[in-house]
């Protein structure tokens, strides 16, 4: 009839939206209302986890099809808040379509602005996730699907991190930084120093303020910290001191235009702790919103990651390894003893046992520094170059166990170094010279319990055997 | 009768918008469960296999990344304990590597399936152990030379050596410095000439991050590494006013270079990595030729078109694709026509939310009502189109919009736009064919992004462009 006569509404029926199988409502009255509340606040007033602008349900969806998969096991925060209780796991109760209905309801309502959940990718998670017989815990989630982090009123944020020894905040005008870094974050973080003391900061970008009026700022520091809008000084915490009491605070007020107001925020850290707390909100609001990080950690804190060797193999951990030269090439054997060769001085620095490394500084932020090797005791066989300029590190190979043999080349000679586990945690270093009739004086460094010799005369053809006992 | 009368111009309206998902498709690669793959690098092996190098130092092979059933793909780690790599490719039997410290062969040798030679061709740059060294490196040159661009210290000192340069790795293993200028690069490839390109990113004598052509022997606008040049004998490079214009020193200083196409920030992106020249012939798009450009915080890919003028590269950059889950780092278009992207927000956020990714893009074989081609005419720009367009709407000038700008080249970060232009398009004439346009336009200025907007041009079937803008750096008018 009406579709007949008028085919182009048969392509806009078609065009439209299909209508869901299952309504995503109804099953989630069904199946969650029970602790999470008919209106997502979390039932019982707030004893169980609230749905409503959780963190939880915004960002990477397939986080939220786990956690349906599965459930949570064990402590857990959400908004502020902590909870440790018990989510059944649901993969095995619902079917796909009945999850993305769910889920697709739960991530758009009460104001939630979560992302689609395609069919697929609950096959997908029910997939890669198949073996897991154990709900998740939080700390699980936040690794595998990271929290967003919401934006802050800051943009165009840039940081400059400078070295040096103030009892004030030092005219930073006058001193060359030692680094610049842009902030997508939006947030004012000591952490991207990555240093415990004598340091400063100066961020610099646009404060976006949501409208026109007065606005009020909340600043403290230990130590020092000025905040700067438009160019004027609006709080500032002066001189050597601690957050702990409360008693530095500077608040400030200042008339702001709505959008882009450049703002400046300087920072110096003497000794001991460092913290800062920049807030801000509009004069007649309640609710201070905050520029640096919140609880439950001020700063990210950098989680520990130790390597260690598999399956009778070496680990390989090439990085910045405290002790020896940047070009550091730390290789962990198993039964827990582990060397670090330098590529730049072509020998071996470091050796150590019980503990290869670990990897958490740089495989998390942006990976600044060195990074000690874990054991308490590191014994360093050499800090320098012995060999001439014109030798040349070739790299490195592996036997089927992993265990190296790195190679350098110089003027008409190549000296292979060869590393394998022997018999109670000693090392056995092979060397062997090719080519050209030189003999070469290896240095063994001076740690007699370790290795009597000091040196080693390496022929061409007449390789040498070096052990090393670290225990 | 009269309300079905305007739902039918609704639903005509409705349609005439053209969205990515109607030509190309964005498949995520399932990987390795439990793994954190921050992608660096890519490389396209023989058989289908495709191998990526993460952020923590592995390097894993990927096997069926081209099947309809992603599902079905397997992963082996090749090798791990490498050094931040970011640059990849195979060739006869290994896979090559830039890394963080030195350029490398790796070679499964004895067929177990891992890696056991790590060979260091070349390891000549200085590192100091600051994270901000970073290098990036390509594949082989027409003259089997890999080029390598080092970041500087901190992104704004030189402390080692050879920061703030690219340097090639000729076949037998020899270092030798070629451009100096650089400040932070996100990438570096290749035009489908095969020249040398990189992106620079916005920070201290950088405006906006910007496209810059590696032309050898240059300068490319940033003084910190020039220093060097005492290592290698080589003459000593411009150093450039700050406060001036990029086109005020270029003309003070031949060997400075200009940008060829300036990113403007914030407009389109703000930290461009990885340029892929398309190689397809034609299967990823009308694009043959043209260049692609990934982009790390607004987790896009764009599109570039390049022309010389007077010796000098210039062109249009166009939005693309868009919606990635992250922040894009590598990326390597296959001759079959297929994209491959990865990449990590850990460090600098992007507007994709997931920590690392790894996709694969085709597409589906429409092609979408865009601007080809923009190139510049002495007195204005002549603009192709995929599609012929509606000659009514096309020749009227009020169809066009131009704006045009440029930034100050100075020592600190960044810089606003400035010495702001109107140029007006004065007329528009649209060929036989109906498929370029050539406008006339009052008041280009040389050496500034000219930001054209298109929103009147139609095409005979009533749609208007899939992307009506292009900024075009027009570092030199053609006479």
């Amino acid at each position: 009839m009406l579709l007949r006569r008028y085919p182009f509404l048969l392509s806009l029926a078609l065009l439209a939206p299909p209508l869901h199988a299952q309504d995503g409502e109804q099953l989630y009255g069904l199946y969650c209302a029970a602790c999470h509340a008919p209106d997502g606040k979390g039932a019982t007033g707030g004893a169980f986890p609230p749905l409503a602008g959780s963190e939880w349900v915004h960002g990477n969806p397939k986080r939220s099809v786990a956690i349906i998969l599965k459930g949570i096991h064990g402590p857990i925060e959400v908004g502020g808040k902590s909870y440790n209780l018990e989510m059944p796991p649901q993969g095995d109760a619902l079917g796909d379509d009945q999850i993305v209905a769910i889920l697709n309801f739960v991530h758009k309502a009460w104001g939630n602005k979560g992302q689609e959940v395609k069919r697929d990718l609950v096959q997908v998670a029910r997939d890669e996730f198949a073996s897991r017989t154990k709900p998740w815990t939080a700390p699980e989630l936040m690794k595998l699907f990271p929290l967003e982090k919401q934006p802050t009123a800051l943009a165009n944020l840039t940081s400059r991190v400078y070295k040096g020894q103030w009892v004030q905040t030092p005219d930073f005008s006058k001193i060359e930084a030692e680094n610049v870094e842009e902030e997508h974050h939006g947030i004012i973080d000591l952490s991207i120093a990555a240093l415990k003391q004598d340091f400063g900061i100066v961020w610099e970008g646009d404060f976006m303020a949501p409208a026109d009026g007065e606005y009020e700022f909340q600043l403290d520091a230990d130590d020092g910290a000025r905040l700067l809008l438009n160019g004027h000084p609006v709080a500032e915490v002066k001189g050597l001191g601690a957050m702990a009491n409360k008693q530095r605070i500077s608040e400030g007020k200042v008339t702001l235009k709505a959008g882009a107001n450049p703002i400046r925020i300087e920072y110096f850290q003497g000794k001991g702790i460092q913290d800062i707390s920049l807030g801000w909100k509009i004069a007649s609001a309640q609710q201070w919103q905050w520029l640096t990080p919140q609880a439950p950690s001020k700063s990210p804190s950098v989680p520990t990651i130790p390597l260690l060797p598999k399956d009778g193999r070496t680990v390989i951990y090439r990085n910045f390894i405290k002790g020896s030269s940047p070009r550091a090439i730390g290789f962990g054997f198993p039964s827990g003893v582990s060397m670090a060769y330098s590529a730049d001085n072509l020998a071996p620095e470091l050796l150590w046992a019980d503990g290869f490394i670990d990897a958490g500084r740089h495989w998390t932020n942006r990976g600044q520094g060195f990074q000690p090797p874990m054991a308490a005791n590191v014994i360093t066989l050499s800090k320098q170059r012995f060999l001439p300029p014109s030798a040349r590190f070739k790299g490195y190979t592996l036997d089927p166990k992993g265990n190296p043999t790195f190679n350098v080349k110089m003027e008409g000679q190549l000296l292979s170094d060869s590393w394998t586990l022997g018999e109670n945690g000693t090392l056995i270093r092979t060397l062997s010279l090719t080519g050209g009739s030189s003999v070469l004086e290896i240095p063994l460094g001076d740690n007699p319990q370790v290795t009597p010799a000091k040196s080693v005369s390496l022929a061409p053809g007449k390789p040498v055997t070096v052990t090393y006992k670290l225990r | 009768m009269r309300p079905l009368l305007f739902l039918a111009t609704l639903c005509t309206a409705t349609l005439a918008q053209q969205k990515q998902s109607d030509f190309y498709t964005i498949d995520s690669i399932p990987l390795p469960p439990g793994e954190v793959m921050e992608i660096g690098s890519i490389a396209l092996m023989p058989g289908d296999k495709v191998a990526v190098t993460t952020r923590r130092g592995d390097l894993w092979i990927c096997e069926g990344a081209y099947g309809a059933d992603l599902s079905q793909v397997k992963w082996t780690r090749f090798a791990h304990g490498l050094h931040e790599p970011l640059g990849m490719y195979w060739k006869d039997g290994s896979l090559y590597l830039t890394q963080r410290p030195e350029f490398s062969r790796i070679q499964d040798s004895d067929g177990d399936g891992s890696a056991d030679v790590f060979e260091t061709i070349n390891s000549d740059w200085g590192i100091n152990g600051d994270y901000h060294e970073y290098a990036f490196g390509t594949s082989p040159d027409k003259n089997g030379d890999v080029w390598i661009a080092l970041c500087l210290t901190g992104s704004k000192n030189a402390d080692s050596d050879w920061r703030g340069w690219t340097v090639r790795i000729t076949p037998d293993g020899k270092m030798i410095p070629t451009c100096s200028g650089i400040r932070s690069p996100g990438g570096i490839g290749f035009n489908a000439e095969g020249d040398v390109f990189y992106t620079d990113n916005q920070g201290l004598w950088n405006g906006s991050s910007s496209l810059k052509w590696l032309k050898p022997g240059s300068f490319q606008g940033n003084p910190t590494g020039n220093k060097y040049h005492k290592l290698a004998n080589l003459p000593a490079p411009p150093e450039p006013t700050s406060g001036s214009r990029v086109l005020a020193e270029h003309l003070k200083f031949p060997d400075y270079i200009p940008p060829a196409v300036v990113l403007p920030h914030g407009k389109v992106g703000q930290s461009p990595t990885a340029i892929v020249p398309d190689l397809s012939g034609g299967k990823f798009g009308p694009w043959a030729g043209q260049l692609y450009i990934g982009e790390q915080t607004h987790s896009q890919v764009q599109r570039v078109c390049l022309e010389k003028v007077n010796g000098i590269y210039q062109g249009a950059v166009f939005h693309f694709l868009e919606g990635f889950q992250c922040g894009i780092i590598p990326a390597k278009l296959d001759e079959r026509g297929v994209l491959f992207v990865g990449g990590s927000n850990r460090g600098w956020a992007s507007r994709g939310n997931q920590p690392f990714h790894f996709d694969r893009v085709k597409w589906n074989g429409k092609t979408p009502f865009e601007i080809h081609t923009m190139s510049a005419q002495p007195d204005g720009f002549t603009l192709t189109f995929t599609e012929p367009v509606d000659p009514a709407a096309a020749a009227n000038p009020a169809s066009y919009s131009m704006a045009a700008w440029t930034y100050i080249l100075q020592k600190s970060y960044g810089s606003p736009e400035v010495d702001k232009a109107t140029p007006i398009v004065k007329s528009a004439t649209v060929a036989a064919d109906g498929k370029s346009v050539r406008l006339v336009i009052d008041g280009l200025v040389r050496g500034h992004v000219h930001h054209l907007k298109a929103p009147g041009v139609k095409s005979t079937s009533g749609l208007t462009l899939w992307h009506p803008e292009a900024f075009y750096t027009l570092n030199e008018i053609p006479r």
